[in-house]
């Protein structure tokens, strides 16, 4: 999942034909005010944090002319909001308010729900606890989608006035496209308010999109990084790898243990990381690797980020039984890294736990480096976490 | 006897022109797959490994009637793939690409139910009841190193595990009569629970092992199987990724859809809830035989 910052939301949805208010997003006080100027003065400042609730935790600053809009972005910007520093902040006209209403599309287990309340605003979450009948949920069918006659009976459920009810639904047909058509995994509009003459604009909106789905947009790719990414300088790196590359995805992420593990994406990953928790070993990362193809350079990513976590002490390299990746293609990246970093094997201890198509060049090509173990077939997965524990143990003593 | 398929299956490849596509069709075959038509589009007449090429799906069923289709497509492609199929009236479809946009997943799913179609998948590494046939890449070049018949049916979100579990059964001499990797994607085709029942109703059947992880629901539904007695071979289950609450929420550990969305998603609140409606929970591999045993001996 992948947060897009409002004003890119925005962006998105006018491009959809949803009315949004005027605005611009700026990065000092100064292009704050001279946006404001162009919008003729009474504006909202919001950070650009990509999160929900900026609303209750003051990233939302109503200015009424140049000056005050320079201040509230001088008070934003550079502060943190819910771990996010706040880069930009959207500058936009001032809505006219007379009503503030609530619409979420969004993903919820294997189906498609469509959220409406007629009382949207900052409080929407407390009303979701203090009377969620407040707000209104409707199963969506993808084959169908969401049809002004379908979004008119929800808006009715949510007791909203006859009145409204067309603009409303017919806002909400095209919002829904909006969502469907930018791979969201959710949309939130809070809120969409109603003037005094009965129009409707989307005031706040919230917009997560589904990565795997980020070639149909290329406009999005990178453009909110900064806010997606993580902070460690080694986890960003494999993060930018496994987008930039082609093959499988990788990831790595560390922790505050002393081994490191090197293994597949799925459940012998997980697997093996709860058994060496529970036999007292203390794992270094976790880490998510490709499957094996002609190109190394994600795994070999992911190895290098292991070996550079001041604290490691030792290597697991647990796989299940191989039934389509190649043994060789993994050993062979390990020992590439080996070398450029010299590592010396002698004070740091490896487990190697592949088996399956490879398997003897694998073995071949470790044979003969000191303390590499390269556990024999029919060694469990449970077997090699207990042996690299020992292992470590073992050395750590010895280095006491 | 097994469930989704057996000898008699007959299987369409749809990408068969594709590396990965022709590899696990080569090994398929050898195993004795009744694979009869392949599709590639634009890539009529050609042959892979025996098996004629068409250009679109209801091509290939006009001359050969199909009970299964295998579908290697890249992700950005199993929507259309998925929805010709579909179409062309093929009710079982295997999908194996992973990264499948979730969307295009929700929207040929919906289709496929319209249709009365059931889809495995997306991201799985394959099917294989051992003896009989087997789709996908399970088992590899070898499955009989790996996959031995018998009478235990084996669900895994993971496709790696079901290999790894394979080896265990087998050194405890049990067989599997089918196993499947279910997809490891937040959202799947066809449920863990939709699976057990299958097993459930399957008379060569007599016990189930699933392989769960944390965030879905899929794990809980099982439960709720065993709860409600509409299942009630024994099931055991072995459960990974607990060690994602020892460390802060919202961090992902590899699979999007294993990150825990919920407190009822976390491996521990499944396995207490696994446990208090009868399943055997097994703490690691070597455990499952003898817990599959001390049921199946009543």
């Amino acid at each position: 999942m992948f947060r897009l910052n409002e004003h890119v939301t925005k962006a998105w949805l006018r491009r959809c034909g949803c009315a949004v208010p005027r605005g611009e997003a700026a990065s000092s006080p100064e292009a704050a005010e001279h946006v404001a100027q162009q919008l003729g003065g009474a504006v909202v400042i919001k950070a650009l944090v990509p999160t929900g609730r900026r609303g209750k935790a003051g990233a939302v600053i109503v200015a009424n002319d140049v000056t005050a809009a320079r201040e509230a972005a001088a008070k934003l910007l550079g502060i943190s909001i819910s771990g996010y520093p706040v880069r930009q902040v959207l500058v936009e006209e001032k809505a006219d308010i007379t009503r503030e209403l609530y619409l979420a599309y969004t993903i919820a287990g294997r189906t498609l729900e469509m959220l409406v309340s007629a009382q949207g605003g900052v409080e929407i979450e407390e009303l979701a606890s203090s009377s969620p009948g407040a707000i209104v949920r409707a199963t969506v069918d993808p084959l169908s989608g969401v049809t002004a006659e379908f979004a008119s009976v929800q808006w009715q459920r949510a007791g909203v006035s006859a009145d409204l009810l067309p603009a409303l639904a017919a806002l909400s047909a095209r919002l829904y496209r909006a969502f469907v058509t930018g791979d969201a995994t959710l949309l939130e509009l809070n809120p969409v308010a109603v003037d005094a003459k009965g129009r409707l604009c989307v005031v706040g909106s919230m917009m997560a999109i589904d990565e795997h789905a980020l070639y149909r947009h290329p406009d999005w790719a990178g453009v909110d990084d900064d806010d997606n990414l993580p902070t460690n300088e080694r986890e960003r790196r494999v993060a930018r790898l496994s987008r930039e590359l082609p093959g499988g995805e990788c990831q790595y992420v560390e922790l505050d243990g002393d081994i490191g593990l090197l293994v597949g994406g799925g459940g012998p990953g997980l697997y093996q990381h709860d058994l060496m928790l529970e036999l007292g070993g203390r794992p270094a990362n976790h880490s998510v690797t490709p499957p094996t193809g002609s190109d190394n350079r994600k795994l070999k990513g992911v190895i290098e980020a292991i070996f550079e976590h001041p604290s490691i002490r030792g290597l697991l390299v647990g796989f299940n039984f191989a039934q389509m990746a190649r043994t060789d293609i993994r050993v062979r990246t390990l020992v590439e890294v080996l070398d450029e970093k010299k590592l010396d094997t002698r004070t740091f201890p490896i487990v190697i736990r592949l088996f399956g198509a490879g398997e003897e060049q694998s073995r071949a090509m470790v044979a003969g480096r000191p303390n590499i173990h390269y556990v024999p077939r029919g060694t469990s997965l449970k077997d090699a976490v207990a042996l690299i524990i020992e292992l470590v143990a073992r050395q750590k003593q010895a280095g006491a | 006897m097994s469930i989704l398929i057996d000898r008699s299956t007959r299987i369409l490849v749809q990408g068969i022109t594709g590396g990965q596509a022709r590899f696990d069709t080569q090994w398929s075959l050898q195993y004795g797959a009744r694979i009869l038509a392949g599709v590639t589009p634009g890539k009529a007449g050609e042959v892979v490994h025996g098996v004629p090429v068409y250009d679109s799906v209801s091509m290939a069923i006009a001359s050969h009637a199909v009970d299964v289709s295998v579908i290697y497509v890249p992700a950005r492609f199993v929507r259309a793939a998925a929805l010709e199929a579909i179409e062309a009236g093929v009710k079982l479809l295997v999908i194996t690409a992973e990264y499948v946009p979730i969307h295009d997943a929700l929207y040929i799913f919906a289709a496929a139910r319209a249709s009365g179609a059931r889809i495995i998948g997306c991201n799985t590494n394959g099917i294989i009841s051992p003896g009989e046939s087997k789709l996908g890449g399970v088992g590899g070049m070898k499955p009989d190193e790996i996959f031995s018949s018998g009478s235990i049916g084996v669900c895994s979100r993971s496709g790696g595990m079901t290999a790894e579990i394979a080896l265990t059964l087998g050194a405890g001499g049990l067989g599997i009569s089918t196993s499947l990797g279910m997809g490891g994607d937040a959202v799947t085709g066809t449920s863990m629970a939709e699976l057990v029942e299958l097993f459930e109703r399957d008379d060569e059947t007599e016990g189930i092992v699933i392989f769960g992880e944390p965030g879905t629901p899929n794990e809980s539904e099982v439960g709720e199987l065993l709860r409600t007695g509409r299942v009630k071979k024994p099931l055991v289950a072995l459960l990974a990724g607990a060690f994602q609450e020892r460390y802060p929420s919202g961090q992902s550990f590899g699979h999007a859809a294993a990150m825990i969305s919920s407190d009822k998603d976390t491996v521990s609140a499944k396995k207490r809830e696994l446990a208090s409606a009868g399943a055997l929970v097994a703490s690691s591999l070597d455990e499952i035989p003898a817990l599959l045993k001390s049921r199946l001996a009543q």
